[in-house]
């Protein structure tokens, strides 16, 4: 039987079905915007944020430009935390690329943690635009590229809404308390994912920062991450990835046990020895450094970089984190060129 | 039982403290420790901080993760708070002060905390600027405070790259300063490449770099005056 690879999304989808693929793709499913991509539209990064049709527009961009296989929205953390009552700062006076990041906590202490979620939730701050973003988004470039959408996991969700310092000591001294809070969570998180599902994303990325063994043990992860995680992805319809940055090698299999259909580590897991960990027919993307390589390094090193992701046995060519915008047009030329012309 | 079998035993109390992260004890430790009349700086250095140089080892080891640092980072303070006002001048050989903050964009302040402390811990004067800091706030509170110093955080590759603007800006006002880079995505090539004087992916090393460049720096300076007045 031949399998159909006729577009970059026919590859992806095919890849998630579980179906043969003539090659890796290369994609990701967080933000994908380029310098480059704004410059063709003059638009500026502070503006994006707020305005569906130039979300829409620089995220399609990157595939225009470059063909990278995707077209994800928003490109910032703070959607699910605004829609909860947090404002955010977007740093319009700035020329920069600074992300947008929450000015005001919703929790201020252990007490304030009984949060009570508005039943209206995932129409709230800008849901609505993004749900817009990816209508537009679909109808222009969404026959043949991916087309996705992000979510925060529980926990990261929680360090975006109250301060990091008390949850991280809270999940050690309260970890009952933080358990309900993430179970509350969860709930945001699902009914925001429902909403990006109908307004038509091919998939949907959990992003579970927050969780890496940097910050926690593999031990705590297990116990008060993962079955929050559990109850996200149980609900999920669409295609879905677990992604998880730093050091990830201690969780790798709990991240498939999430019930994720894919997962997503970056530069600092050790790829094949995940892989072996996995088995072959798990889903596992990555991992290549999208500072380090691909804005920073010259063509060659990204060339070799993408060998040897695709070596190690990434199931896709994926980014460690976001695209860091200002990618110089050559490496992602050849980042492009390589996933094309090398083959294991 | 000796007097310094007391002491001994006491900087062992604060040392445990630490590492069991329990202020109550570190309070109790530090407080006997003033009762005794023990020698603040050896309470601070031989008990408080040798409980935070194993605190350090078991998290390079992964027996300790964040939450875990972050308790015993409180339990530092509870005895430190009541140690200092008693403490001389620490003679670490260097003293100075510094600037620190998270630059701006980033909202985590977690490791610049930890680095706060272990200035705090060895006497150093901190100009903490906090998190999300504007770019030009550290230079022109370097050129207030005269800082030996300045630190500069990140937790993201989304803002780590604000550090070379702010590091080029700093050397053009003043040449002498000396500039540490740290946060998780911060590399030792990065920090060359931009001109940063250190770069600590941790507070330890941050804590040992910072004082050989302020050993450098005052070195430098003595040179120069000794110059002068020849």
């Amino acid at each position: 039987m031949t399998v159909d690879n006729s577009s970059p999304r026919q590859r992806i989808l095919n890849l998630f079905a579980g179906k043969k693929t003539d090659r890796v793709p290369c994609f990701s499913g967080m933000g994908n915007v380029t310098t480059e991509g704004l410059k063709k539209f003059g638009y500026k990064f502070a503006e994006l944020h707020s305005n569906a049709k130039m979300l829409a527009d620089a995220a399609a961009s990157t595939y225009k430009l470059f063909g990278f296989e995707c077209g994800i929205v928003p490109f910032d953390l703070c959607v699910e935390a605004e829609a909860l009552g947090c404002e955010i700062n977007v740093y319009a006076h700035s020329d920069d690329i600074l992300y947008p990041t929450i000015k005001k906590k919703l929790i201020t202490n252990e007490e304030e943690m009984d949060i009570r979620i508005p039943s209206d939730v995932s129409n709230r701050g800008r849901m609505p635009l993004m749900k817009d973003a990816i209508r537009h988004l679909k109808s222009d470039i969404g026959d043949n590229a991916v087309i996705g959408s992000y979510v925060l996991g529980p926990f990261t969700l929680a360090g975006q809404i109250m301060e990091l310092n008390d949850l991280l000591k809270l999940s050690f001294k309260k970890p009952d308390k933080v358990g309900k809070l993430l179970d509350n969570l969860s709930d945001v998180i699902i009914s925001v994912a429902k909403e990006y599902e109908s307004a038509g994303v091919d998939f949907i990325t959990v992003r579970e920062m927050g969780a890496t063994s940097d910050v926690l043990s593999p031990r705590v992860f297990k116990s008060l991450i993962l079955p929050y995680l559990k109850k996200v992805f149980s609900e999920l319809k669409s295609a879905n990835v677990l992604h998880i940055c730093g050091k990830t090698n201690d969780i790798a299999v709990f991240m498939l046990e999430s019930g994720a259909k894919a997962i997503s580590v970056d530069q600092k897991n050790d790829v094949a020895e995940t892989r072996k960990k996995i088995g072959s027919n798990a889903l596992l993307f990555g991992n290549y450094d999208p500072y380090n390589v691909l804005v920073s390094g010259t063509p060659e090193l990204v060339h070799e970089t993408i060998k040897k992701c695709i070596d190690s046995g990434v199931s896709a060519v994926w980014p460690g984190c976001d695209i860091w915008p200002t990618v110089p047009p050559d490496n992602f030329k050849a980042m492009m060129d390589t996933v094309q012309q090398y083959r294991r | 039982m000796t007097g310094e079998d007391r002491k001994q035993e006491i900087l062992e109390a604060l040392k445990n403290a630490v590492v069991q992260y329990d202020e109550d004890a570190a309070k109790e430790a530090a407080q006997k420790a003033l009762d005794l009349d023990i020698n603040v700086n050896d309470a601070i250095f031989n008990g408080l901080v040798s409980g935070m140089e194993e605190v350090g080892r078991l998290f390079e080891a992964q027996e300790y993760f964040v939450p875990e640092l972050l308790m015993c980072a409180d339990a530092l303070y509870a005895g430190l708070d009541l140690l200092k006002p008693h403490a001389e001048t620490m003679d670490l050989g260097v003293k100075g002060s510094v600037v620190i903050g998270t630059v701006e964009g980033d909202v985590h302040d977690i490791g610049k905390n930890i680095v706060k402390m272990m200035f705090d811990v060895a006497g150093f004067t901190v100009y903490d600027l906090g998190r999300d800091v504007p770019l030009d706030k550290f230079v022109e509170e370097q050129l207030r405070t005269d800082s030996d110093l300045v630190c500069l955080s990140a937790m993201m590759t989304t803002t780590m790259v604000g550090m070379q603007k702010v590091i080029d800006r700093l050397k053009e006002k003043n040449p002498d300063v000396k500039i540490m880079i740290g946060g998780a995505p911060v590399s030792k090539e990065l920090a060359d490449k931009w001109g940063a004087d250190g770069y600590a992916d941790d507070a330890n090393n941050a804590l040992k770099d910072a004082i050989n460049m302020i050993s450098s720096l005052k070195k430098m300076k003595e040179d120069a005056e000794a110059k002068k007045s020849s």
